[in-house]
């Protein structure tokens, strides 16, 4: 039939191969500027990620961030690796249909001391709405020290109601009362009945 | 008078019956010319069909392997990157960062917007207060940043929220950038 000897199959078959991991692993440019110990680690645990189907921006963000303010190598590995753990679990509460936004904002909202399941509750809320800003307006809240729990309830009680606006201006209105030195457990709730009402005229 | 014919025939005769000597290559040369006369036209599906000789050096077959290679991962990184949310969310919102720093000689924004490029987004003094700015164009996202002072020290903006995880020693500031710039 064809004159495609053996030899040239298996160099075609082999070349697929080796191109295709290759490009597969094709390293992130950006990822040079880390040293020598820091950027193989680094790197597998991106290529791991990405192979997950996860997004590896903020990954690579985290090790560019640690390399720049001079951190020790163990440290960004450490530290790139905890956020890869995140994204996974982020992506487990969040369901396989989360953006690579929601995902990072779902990580930092774990860190920040969320269960799984605010996130999962907060994503029922939210219907076809995205969930970033709710869970970056709880991150934030609770980085203010407002307590995990109070920040949750918040969230979650404004999340199926509200724009993002409104979650925006609510802890902007936390943030202001905790300023003029309100207890931050405090401000959140009494902003939080204060949207209530608002939501519900007439009531006291 | 015939005899005259007859020795002419006779040698006519002998002429004819000599053995022809042929070249060996004669066979080699017409099939040559035949392979290279232009192939009778059979119709499109039987040129489409018709089996033909392929012969690839493992260059080549390196080459085709990285075009295919090539294709293999571009279609699997269209699978696996997920769409945008929404048409609004790809748009850029212009973000302003302010900072009071009056001794400060050189103050830089440092961010996941910049990649943590401390030369790429220099911060210039706009009063004699010390008063530090820069703008910086965002997609809807959740960004980490600082201020690099005089290439040195490292300090969070002052009127935004801290970053939760202060894995490297030294604090870092978040901005969220939503669908509607809020």
């Amino acid at each position: 039939m064809t004159r495609l000897v053996t030899r040239d199959v298996v160099a075609l078959l082999g070349g697929v191969l080796v191109m295709t991991r290759a490009v597969a692993q094709q390293t992130d440019a950006r990822l040079e500027r880390l040293d020598e110990t820091t950027r193989p680690a680094v790197i597998a645990i991106v290529d791991s990620v990405r192979a997950a189907g996860l997004p590896v921006n903020p990954l690579v963000e985290r090790a560019l961030e640690g390399a720049t303010k001079g951190a020790p190598p163990d440290v960004i590995v450490a530290a790139v690796r905890r956020l890869a753990g995140d994204l996974g679990r982020a992506r487990d509460a969040l369901g396989p249909g989360a953006t690579a936004i929601e995902l990072n904002a779902g990580a930092e909202a774990l860190r920040a001391g969320a269960g799984p399941d605010v996130l999962a509750r907060l994503r029922r809320a939210r219907g076809r709405q995205s969930v970033t800003m709710a869970l970056a307006v709880f991150t934030d809240l609770v980085a203010r020290g407002v307590p995990v729990d109070t920040a949750a309830t918040a969230v979650l009680a404004l999340a199926a109601t509200v724009r993002d606006e409104d979650l925006v201006e609510f802890r902007r209105a936390v943030e202001r009362d905790i300023a003029i030195g309100a207890p931050p457990a405090a401000a959140a709730s009494i902003r939080l009945n204060a949207a209530a009402r608002e939501a519900r005229p007439g009531r006291p | 008078m015939f005899d005259q014919f007859d020795d002419a025939v006779e040698r006519v005769v002998r002429h004819l019956r000599r053995p022809v000597s042929i070249d060996p290559a004669l066979d080699q040369r017409v099939m040559q010319k035949i392979a290279a006369l232009p192939p009778p036209s059979r119709g499109v599906w039987r040129w489409l069909t018709a089996r033909r000789e392929v012969a690839l050096s493992p260059l080549g077959a390196l080459g085709i392997a990285a075009a295919v290679a090539a294709a293999f991962i571009g279609v699997w990184r269209m699978r696996v990157t997920p769409p945008p949310a929404s048409a609004p969310d790809s748009a850029l919102h212009g973000f302003q960062f302010v900072l009071v720093e009056p001794r400060a000689v050189k103050v830089s924004l440092v961010g996941d917007f910049n990649d943590w490029d401390a030369t790429r987004t220099p911060m210039h003094r706009t009063s004699r207060d010390g008063l530090w700015s820069a703008v910086v164009s965002l997609q809807p996202g959740r960004y980490r940043y600082a201020f690099l002072i005089d290439g040195r020290h490292w300090l969070a903006d002052p009127a935004a929220p801290t970053a939760g995880d202060d894995d490297y020693g030294a604090p870092s500031s978040v901005v969220t950038v939503g669908g509607g710039g809020s």
